[in-house]
């Protein structure tokens, strides 16, 4: 296989949402080291992302008594709400021009996995998604106090139920196991430490507003990970982030996200030291750019979300111009993956567990469902006798199989079908 | 939790369980091959796992209907007295569970009582981790049934769970259940199902993950052509059985539809010590009589009926099936006729060896705990004496130390 079409395909399918029509070729002409800039540098302004209008969010308030008339216009509400968050989300991924930030907002949203089936409100979830937008590429120390002010976290993890004298360790063993340590580097008493120092955060669960009550928050001093002290919840969060665990920690999922989720990150991989800043773009630079790359075994499968919003780039569609939009929902439901739920805190998993035959059938449902919106008009533009050649660069795939050339070969014909065959094929649901 | 709910809890909790473990997929013509050439010793015994998702409504299931605290705790979705099936003079068992009940008269259905593990957790998906990870206390990557495959000599056959995805209950450490994918799968046809099994063909080519997506894709096929005819068969149900009355109106669930293959495949001599098998829809929060009736019936007729047919096989001896729920419902109802998340709740366990009887002691209604339920019974009680009393194996490898048993197996 050409490495540099390996590397560039790897970039955009992994550091972006897979390219434009058109974008891949270019690529290929620019070459690695300049597609790497161009997708790891943010521009300016992000005309794309500008174009999305932000949803009509309000707040709905707290859930009215059952059978009361007011709860009608309540559900109807949460409904349209939700609907119009799913979508300007979905849009926003499609429509950015610098896929890399949208990506972040992606890893962060898996990271600090919060679920709307509890949180509720469409808006404590929309505030929290604009926070990981706001540091998505940022850095973690101010991150993760934001995210101790995050009313969805919060709420999410109980934390309004944790106060002093009856402490609830939901938020804290998940801030020191999944955000910010990795599970077993710190102990069981450490989680009950950190649950004090974690008391007195109270919030408004329809805003997401967060506010500080001392008076429910224990002041007494408290033994963290070999420092006895009083900690504030902010300082037990820069504490935290500022542990080497914390820099290893990140890197690894870094490590997880964008490099492989089967091999075991090697030491010397190069987002570790660049994360002794413990800024985001540090660290995906130093992955984009590493060694490891261009090792063949480091493959993904693509995440449900990351195989959609692709085909949409790909096919020129956005999702809330699609045909009863709410099917979105529905198809990535049975695939497993719908933005805003993630099934719980450890968020998605990864690799195989998106291969199952089940998954098959509803892949070839929804690319289907989607072929049949697009015009296709980048295949359309290519020769019937060079579609399957040129397809490749279309969907950024680094080469087709000679099983896969053999099934696009049959169906050049009848651009719907080989569309579906080509985004359903092992190469594009896998980022070789 | 909902169907859906139910398999992303699977396929979600699946992946991120089974690490690099990918649970084989199997099909119907794998199993009856093994079970042509080294069919599982007449006697062996065989566990099979019934799991609720929703949280099953205990308090509705068996009900104590002498309690007047039951009564006034629930007004609008208690059973009247003269509805339910007494098992004894204080505790019966929901209406719609006629059939279980001819099975509890034959003192083949252990209940145990007040199930569950300290500090419940009330998140249908982290109680169902720890339900079936058998660990409350912390989050780990392994069921309790997983560890135990893990003491076994591998095999692919060893343990099988019906359905798309495994569930972690059978994520092992080192190795894992197979999974048997059944119905609902539409399978492309025409041109495009023949350029889809075109792209399904192995490739030398391939990474490791290509090959499991031409893999998945191969499956599809093959699942189609194996699975479904047998699917669509009738349920092989022998003439000389006793008729089972009442319930299964509305025709067969996709829970009797899994335990007729898990019977089909008992018979034919499946090398398969363990079995799970799953109903959703428990998650009653509003309206909860009519639904969670109706999957009591369900569950009560599909159990049944997966006994009959049992009967007339040389295993009818062999088999314990087990019964749970992630966790049972508040004592109190909630005002839209349903009940919240709750703490524990009734375990059954069922089979020609099983002591009938009740186990644990029955929650009290008087003194709960923040409204709810105490827990009286440790799930570990259960699964530790069903790893010795049913597959014979020492307990310790697969929960650690854990002194509390439960003996409702005849020994």
């Amino acid at each position: 296989m050409n490495a540099g079409r390996l590397e560039i395909s790897r970039l955009y399918h992994r550091f972006a949402f897979g390219p434009r029509p058109g974008e891949f070729t270019a690529a290929l002409k620019a070459g690695p080291a300049q597609t790497r800039n161009a997708l790891l540098t943010p521009p300016t302004q992000d005309i794309g992302a500008q174009s999305v209008q932000p949803p009509a969010l309000t707040d709905l308030g707290q859930r009215p008594k059952p059978n009361t008339p007011e709860l009608v216009n309540f559900a109807l509400g949460m409904r349209t709400q939700r609907e119009a968050l799913m979508l300007w989300w979905l849009d926003l991924l499609v429509k950015s021009d610098h896929g890399l930030t949208e990506r972040l907002v992606w890893f962060w949203h898996g990271h600090w996995a919060t679920s709307m089936s509890k949180v509720d409100h469409p808006l404590a979830m929309y505030k929290q998604n604009q926070t990981f937008r706001t540091y998505a590429l940022g850095d973690l120390t101010a991150m993760s106090r934001a995210m101790l002010n995050d009313g969805a976290l919060q709420f999410w993890l109980d934390g309004q139920t944790n106060t002093k004298g009856k402490p609830n360790e939901n938020l804290a063993r998940e801030f020191m196991e999944l955000f910010l340590l990795g599970v077993n580097r710190y102990t069981e008493d450490d989680v009950k430490a950190l649950s004090k120092s974690l008391t007195g955060y109270q919030l408004n669960s329809s805003t997401g507003e967060v506010r500080f009550n001392e008076k429910r928050h224990d002041f007494a001093p408290v033994a963290l990970l070999g420092t006895t002290r009083h900690f504030s919840g902010e300082e037990a969060s820069d504490y935290l982030v500022a542990r080497s665990d914390c820099q290893k920690f990140i890197a690894e999922r870094v490590w997880y996200r964008f490099i492989s989720s089967t091999e075991t990150m090697p030491n010397n991989f190069s987002a570790v030291s660049a994360y002794s800043s413990r800024n985001m773009l540090s660290a995906v630079t130093a992955a984009a750019s590493d060694p490891e790359m261009q090792k063949v075994k480091n493959q993904m499968a693509k995440a449900p979300l990351e195989w959609f919003i692709a085909v949409c780039r790909a096919l020129e569609l956005t999702p809330s111009q699609l045909k009863r939009p709410a099917q979105i929902s529905s198809h990535l439901n049975k695939l497993g993956q719908i933005p805003f739920n993630p099934p719980n805190v450890g968020g998605w998993p990864a690799g195989e567990a998106w291969l199952s035959s089940a998954s098959a059938q509803y892949r070839i449902e929804f690319a289907t469902w989607l072929a049949k919106q697009s015009s296709l008009r980048a295949l359309n533009e290519i020769p019937v006798e060079k579609r399957v050649a040129q397809s490749a660069d279309w969907l950024g795939v680094a080469q087709w199989s000679p099983r896969t050339q053999a099934a696009l070969r049959s169906s050049v014909n009848n651009p719907i079908e080989f569309t579906v065959l080509a985004l359903t094929s092992p190469e594009y649901v896998v980022s070789a | 939790m909902d169907t859906l709910t139910r398999r992303k809890f699977l396929r979600l909790t699946a992946g991120s369980v089974a690490v690099g473990a990918a649970a084989p997929l199997l099909n119907i013509a794998d199993i009856a091959e093994a079970a042509i050439s080294r069919p599982l010793p007449s006697g062996t015994p065989i566990l099979v796992m019934v799991t609720l998702y929703g949280g099953n409504d205990g308090l509705n299931t068996v009900i104590p209907f002498k309690d007047p605290i039951y009564y006034s705790s629930r007004p609008d979705i208690s059973y009247k007295e003269e509805l339910v099936l007494p098992l004894d003079a204080e505790l019966a068992f929901n209406p719609a569970m006629k059939s279980l009940k001819v099975l509890w008269d034959q003192k083949k259905v252990a209940i145990i009582r007040g199930v569950g593990y300290p500090n419940p957790d009330r998140s249908h998906f982290s109680s169902m981790a720890k339900w079936q990870t058998a660990s409350p206390e912390k989050h780990i990557n392994t069921g309790w049934l997983g560890r135990w495959i893990d003491t076994q000599p591998s095999d692919s056959m060893l343990a099988i769970s019906l359905g798309s995805v495994l569930p972690p209950l059978f994520a092992g450490g080192r190795l894992s259940g197979s999974v048997l994918p059944l119905g609902g799968l539409v399978i492309p046809q025409g041109s495009l199902g023949r350029q889809c099994q075109q792209l399904a063909k192995p490739s030398r080519t391939d990474s490791n993950l290509m090959a499991a997506a031409a893999t998945s894709m191969r499956n599809l096929f093959s699942v189609s052509t194996e699975v479904q005819p047998i699917l669509k068969a009738p349920a092989p149900v022998a003439a000389d059985l006793p008729v089972v009355n009442g319930g299964n109106a509305g025709g067969d669930s996709n829970l009797s539809q899994q335990l007729d293959i898990v019977a089909k495949l008992i018979a034919a001599g499946a090398p398969t010590k363990v079995w799970s098998v799953s109903l959703g829809g428990f998650d009653t929060h509003a309206n909860e009589a009519n639904a969670q009736s109706a999957l009591l019936g369900v569950v009560s007729d599909s159990i049944a009926r997966f006994m009959s047919q049992l009967r007339s096989t040389s295993r009818s001896q062999d088999v314990t099936v087990v019964v749970y729920s992630e966790f049972g419902r508040r004592v109190v109802g909630n005002g839209s006729q349903g009940t919240d998340h709750g703490t524990s709740g009734p375990m059954f366990v069922i089979g020609d060896k099983v002591n009938g009887g009740f186990y644990g002691d029955q929650p009290s209604l008087k003194n709960l705990i923040k409204g709810d339920l105490a827990v009286t019974t440790d799930f570990r009680d259960v699964y530790a004496t069903l790893l010795e009393k049913v597959l014979r194996s020492p307990a310790e490898q697969t929960l650690g130390r854990w002194a509390g048993r439960t003996q409702f197996m005849k020994s």
